[in-house]
């Protein structure tokens, strides 16, 4: 025998909660990294948990949530702002959290940092980013994505290469001649 | 493990705790150093994307969504009988959507389609008022006519530089006070409506062969916004609807 709807509705309402508790956080940021803007990563979240809520019956299981709602985020990522408008470059000096470091050296590290990630190409950003702040394996990001694994690991391994590059330049200059060509 | 290959992994996965990897990372102080060197610009990496900070309001506003009760509510209110109707029309929607791509993107009802076409049409009788006007309007003059529509404009930076040139009540619900304000976009004026308890309870896009834009659920009201077609509107959707608080 079913539930009644109020019950379903009661049930749907806190595993939508439970979700947004414990996801929140990273589905905004994994959303400022993709539009690295505030506003729009906020108006991405807030469209994306709206989706989830709506489609929430096909989300079969919860340890899956997190890959369910970084794929819905792209797709509106995708949906409602990449086709308008050019990435953007800069990012913005507020959306930097101030408790982390109060040196001014570490500041400026992590801001030369966020400037590195922000000017990696998205095909380097976004797996490495899944990877790293995700916590993803190579076959959930080719999930994620819609790539094969081999593509994946190419893009970590550059993505990695052009970093290193930056923050440890006295590393072998002939690095770049050895990257896999699998694509 | 040969030396390219073990780079491959150490690049792509420094975090790797495969038995073979591990054990010829092991096998030379070069490797050792260069894995070590990989997982510290990994902890980096990751630490830099953790300190962007989130909204402090993004989780209530989550956990708050009208549209949710909304939800709960149409569902809950619907009998049986009416949700095989409203599957029936789904279906002819659905159709409707494979033959016109573009001109919807939910499931408006006809008093949608309706208030589409009136939207177009309102926008073709303003153009003409705004369209070559060049000085900005004041933030004070733009409050004054969203006021009457039952909200206002944050005082915000970004907001001063969309240069809002227009600023006039609207007409554009017959039951209730409206706002309609126009800004310069990147291909010609882009029209802000915001109206207070107008009919629209989904988003659905608005399309002609010069217009284009979206009616939009807003809080106590619907945004509506009109450019010419290729006009990037989201962004100033994202500014108008993160900036604008309804007083109502």
């Amino acid at each position: 025998m079913s539930e009644t709807p109020v019950l379903d509705d009661r049930r749907k309402r806190v595993r939508y909660e439970a979700l947004v508790d414990a996801l929140y956080q990273d589905v905004y940021r994994y959303a400022y990294w993709l539009c690295k803007n505030g506003a729009l990563a906020e108006d991405l979240v807030q469209e994306t948990f709206l989706r989830a809520w709506r489609s929430l019956d096909s989300l079969q299981n919860d340890k899956a949530a997190k890959a369910w709602l970084f794929t819905i985020l792209r797709r509106e990522n995708a949906r409602l702002y990449e086709r308008y408008r050019p990435e953007l470059v800069d990012i913005e000096d507020q959306s930097i959290a101030d408790s982390f470091e109060s040196e001014p050296d570490q500041r400026l590290d992590r801001r030369l940092l966020h400037e590195a990630i922000a000017s990696l190409e998205k095909d380097y950003r976004e797996p490495l980013l899944l990877q790293v702040v995700g916590g993803f394996s190579g076959k959930e990001i080719a999930a994620i994505l819609d790539l094969n694994n081999n593509t994946v690991m190419t893009r970590l391994f550059r993505a990695r290469g052009k970093l290193k590059h930056v923050f440890f330049p006295d590393g072998n200059p002939d690095e770049s001649l050895d990257e896999p060509q699998d694509e | 493990m040969d030396d390219l290959e073990f780079r491959r992994n150490a690049f792509a996965d420094p975090q790797n705790q495969d038995p073979e990897f591990l054990a010829a990372a092991r096998s030379s102080p070069e490797r050792t150093a260069l894995l070590q060197q990989l997982q510290a610009l990994d902890a980096r990496v990751s630490a830099a994307a953790q300190s962007i900070a989130v909204p402090s309001e993004l989780k209530a506003r989550l956990m708050a969504r009208e549209e949710l009760a909304a939800n709960d509510a149409i569902v809950a209110s619907k009998p049986k009988t009416t949700r095989y109707i409203a599957v029936a029309a789904s279906l002819v929607v659905a159709l409707g959507l494979i033959l016109s791509p573009g001109l919807i993107t939910a499931r408006p009802s006809a008093s949608d389609l309706k208030f589409h076409d009136e939207v177009i049409g309102h926008v073709y009788r303003e153009v003409a008022r705004y369209d070559t006007k060049r000085e900005d309007a004041s933030l004070a003059q733009i409050n004054s006519v969203l006021k009457e529509a039952g909200g206002h404009l944050r005082n915000e930076e970004r907001i001063k530089q969309m240069h809002i040139k227009f600023a006039n009540g609207c007409n554009i619900a017959s039951n209730s006070k409206g706002a309609h304000i126009v800004l310069d976009g990147e291909k010609g004026s882009v029209s802000v409506m915001v109206v207070h308890n107008s009919p629209v309870t989904t988003t659905f896009d608005v399309n002609d062969s010069r217009f284009a834009g979206k009616i939009i659920p807003f809080g106590e009201g619907n945004l509506i916004i009109v450019g010419e077609k290729d006009e990037p509107l989201d962004k100033y959707q994202a500014m108008i609807s993160d900036a604008f608080e309804w007083s109502i």
